[in-house]
């Protein structure tokens, strides 16, 4: 409530000159961001040197209440940070499309959609968060597997986790299942090697068909992978921040299913296992002619409030914010994969290079669509699927309900 | 003068029952006429004197627990604001998570008086001076001091499949058990971790009860040479009956109330919903699901709830206290 009162209270002061613009974020206070922020402060006083940036960081567990207070009260910030997905579409009319702004941006920055409602653009992207599949390289040469030459079918995959498991120990897959968090990154890790590119836009597109044979397919390989022990033992009570992560650190399991940004990433993962060691592979083909892509949404993005004196000026705020030399200092210093795909990952290691690579032919992630309601519910009965106390077929019909609800 | 009738007359009141100030009240009436403005002083003092108390609870209790109640038929999302009359009740009887919570509560109930019986007898050998009493004191009690949350991440990190619980089932032949992840398990590992982190309490409440036993009682028992278990049954139970009551109903308000802590962190309500108590799923349904009018019905259920439970004990064990 106390927040209510500040809220309004800073923006108040804030757009009343026209020099000067007001940006709120929650990652402009972190160390890891300073140069970041730095670097587009002067971007942006090449452009307009008499206008003078405020950033105000806010706490993120308050941030979009906050937000709402300013959009109720129609002023405040003029250049806002966003998460993806549903909580910038659930504002857009507090904000200004930034399409005729932003065209020349298009082709270097990826990760428009999560930013993008009924075709207009709303937010430039910062960063990416996706579910790339990791592997322990040392742990293939071990087995004496080729590390360079990842499987490409399902079948080879499970074959080559045999290998590993019975010639170092190592299970399959580190799998942290406690919060019901596992499934959702093994639906969209590997759903692209599985539903076909119709179903898959489809999906995206909010026509889900829980009962397609593809689709009960994905619930299917989770109950086969826990049932042939690929997973490391009692999944259900492991969490997945960070002891699952933990597991595959410490060369238990060969293989994760991670995040490109912030935790349970390549920046983690290659502190322990060294970047020279650490892999990235596509999902393993399961349905033949599907072809595998990189699952991943935009993660955080800057718009424009609506209320803004003059909108060029804060979009130019925002291309600043968004340039390849800031994005680059954000990349090298918080470990988050920048949304330009022309920044040169060389230098982190080969799983950033693949990630990066794969940019381009990347969809979105296939459990971000779906609402908090379908994914606990998803949460649950994946840990019955692999007690075994549940029937792929119960499970989608279930989640087919639920999704039908919400 | 009249001040000082007035706090003579007022004086016993606050001391007797509150029948015994009605009684008062009322007899005034029937006195001569001219004592009357004293006599309506008199009467008003009570009120007067209560009043702090009654408003404090009617604005910052009852009204609120009103309002919450209202809320409760009101819909969410879309229907915000709109009465929705007895939908969200339904909703939450067609929920199967909701009734796997209520059933969990059912079992806390059957395992209440476990969790009062080990402070209890825990007690009754400190009472009885068992050898090593005073440290035992303080080693019961250290839990208690530890926040929930603490206590979960320990035995978080004791009951992991590839823990130190496991090994040692382990080293004397025995499987693993997936302590936390087996939903026919995990309930019951919970209210025990919560059993050992707050016994403590009610341990010394007991302790402070044994205080008030009557040593001559005990005495006597020993000399007709009364074994252990008769002198706990004959003597210490039914000098303890008030102690015991109010141990209960504690124990079962902490259960049903102060599990979110040791939930959130072991289990998250999980696996498969198993853990999920009335508490834990108004969490979930207002800050995860957005949908406060259906958590505003849970909470309403989970009240009434423990108001009957409440006074269901209280009457069983006022019974069982009368017979002994």
């Amino acid at each position: 409530m106390a927040g209510c009162g500040s809220a309004t209270g800073s923006g108040s002061s804030s757009s009343d000159s026209g020099d000067k613009l007001v940006v709120w974020d929650w990652k402009s206070g972190e160390p890891a961001a300073a140069t970041y922020i730095e670097k587009a402060k002067v971007d942006f006083a090449k452009k307009h040197p008499d206008v003078t940036v405020e950033f105000v960081a806010q706490p993120f567990d308050q941030y979009y209440t906050l937000l709402g207070a300013a959009i109720q009260a129609g002023k405040g910030p003029d250049v806002v940070l966003f998460n993806g997905g549903g909580q910038i579409r659930d504002r857009v009319s507090a904000l200004l499309p930034l399409d005729e702004y932003v065209a020349e941006d298009r082709q270097r920055l990826a990760g428009w959609e999560a930013f993008t409602a009924a075709d207009k653009t709303y937010a430039s992207p910062v960063t990416l968060q996706g579910h790339p599949i990791y592997y322990n390289k040392s742990l293939y040469e071990k087995a004496g597997l080729d590390p360079a030459n990842p499987a490409g079918t399902w079948n080879e995959f499970v074959a080559n986790c045999a290998t590993i498991t019975s010639r170092t120990g190592a299970r399959c897959f580190a799998l942290g299942n406690k919060e019901g968090y596992g499934i959702q990154f093994w639906l969209s890790g590997l759903a692209s090697g599985v539903l076909t590119t119709a179903e898959y836009d489809a999906w995206i597109a909010g026509k889900r068909d829980w009962n397609s044979p593809n689709v009960k397919r994905i619930f299917q390989l989770w109950k086969e992978a826990g049932d042939s022990k690929l997973n490391n033992d009692g999944a259900n009570s492991t969490a997945m921040f960070n002891d699952s992560f933990a597991l595959f650190q410490s060369g238990k399991a060969a293989h994760v299913i991670g995040l490109m940004s912030d935790v349970g990433h390549w920046k983690d993962f290659n502190e322990f296992l060294t970047p020279e060691k650490l892999g990235v592979m596509g999902a393993p083909v399961v349905t033949p002619g599907t072809t595998p892509s990189l699952p991943y949404d935009g993660g955080i993005g800057y718009g424009v409030t609506k209320w803004t004196k003059d909108p060029r000026v804060a979009a130019d705020l925002v291309r600043s914010l968004t340039s390849t030399e800031a994005l680059k200092a954000f990349f090298a210093d918080a470990g988050a994969i920048a949304a330009d795909t022309t920044i040169d990952a060389t230098q982190a290691g080969p799983a950033v290079g693949t990630m990066i690579s794969e940019l381009k032919s990347g969809r979105p992630a296939l459990h971000v669509a779906l609402s908090s309601e379908a994914l606990d519910l998803m949460g649950r009965l994946s840990q019955q699927l692999l007690s075994g106390s549940v029937t792929v077929d119960e499970v989608a019909k279930q989640m087919a309900a639920v999704d039908k609800a919400g | 003068m009249s001040i000082r009738e007035t706090v003579s007359s007022v004086r016993p009141a606050p001391a007797g029952r509150t029948g015994e100030a009605a009684r008062g009240t009322l007899g005034g009436r029937t006195r001569p006429r001219r004592r009357s403005r004293s006599l309506t002083a008199e009467r008003l003092a009570p009120y007067v004197l209560v009043a702090p108390a009654v408003l404090i609870i009617v604005v910052l209790r009852l009204w609120p627990l009103l309002l919450g109640v209202n809320f409760s038929f009101t819909g969410d999302g879309d229907r915000n604001g709109t009465a929705v009359g007895l939908d969200n009740y339904l909703r939450l009887l067609d929920d199967p998570l909701f009734r796997q919570a209520l059933r969990n509560v059912g079992l806390l109930v059957l395992l209440l008086p476990v969790a009062v019986a080990i402070p209890g007898l825990l007690a009754t050998f400190i009472f009885l001076r068992v050898p090593g009493h005073r440290l035992y004191r303080s080693v019961y009690f250290f839990p208690a001091v530890l926040s929930p949350v603490i206590v979960g991440a320990i035995f978080n990190l004791l009951l992991a499949f590839d823990g130190p619980a496991n090994t040692l089932l382990g080293s004397v032949g025995l499987g693993p058990v997936d302590w936390l992840g087996d939903p026919d398990v995990a309930m019951f590992v919970v209210v025990g971790v919560h059993v050992w982190a707050t016994f403590g309490m009610a341990l010394v409440i007991f302790l402070a009860g044994f205080a008030t036993l009557d040593a001559a009682l005990l005495d006597a028992a020993r000399v007709d040479g009364a074994t252990l278990p008769q002198t706990i049954w004959h003597v210490i139970v039914p000098g303890l009956t008030r102690t015991i009551q109010f141990v209960f109903v504690t124990t079962m308000i902490g259960m049903l109330t102060s599990m979110f802590g040791l939930l959130y962190v072991m289990t998250s309500g999980g696996p498969e919903g198993s853990t999920y108590l009335p508490e834990y799923y108004i969490w979930i349904q207002q800050g995860q699901m957005n949908r406060p009018a259906l958590a505003s019905a849970a909470s309403t259920v989970l009240f009434v709830i423990m108001l009957a439970v409440g006074l269901l004990q209280i009457r069983l064990l006022r019974r069982a206290g009368r017979v002994d």
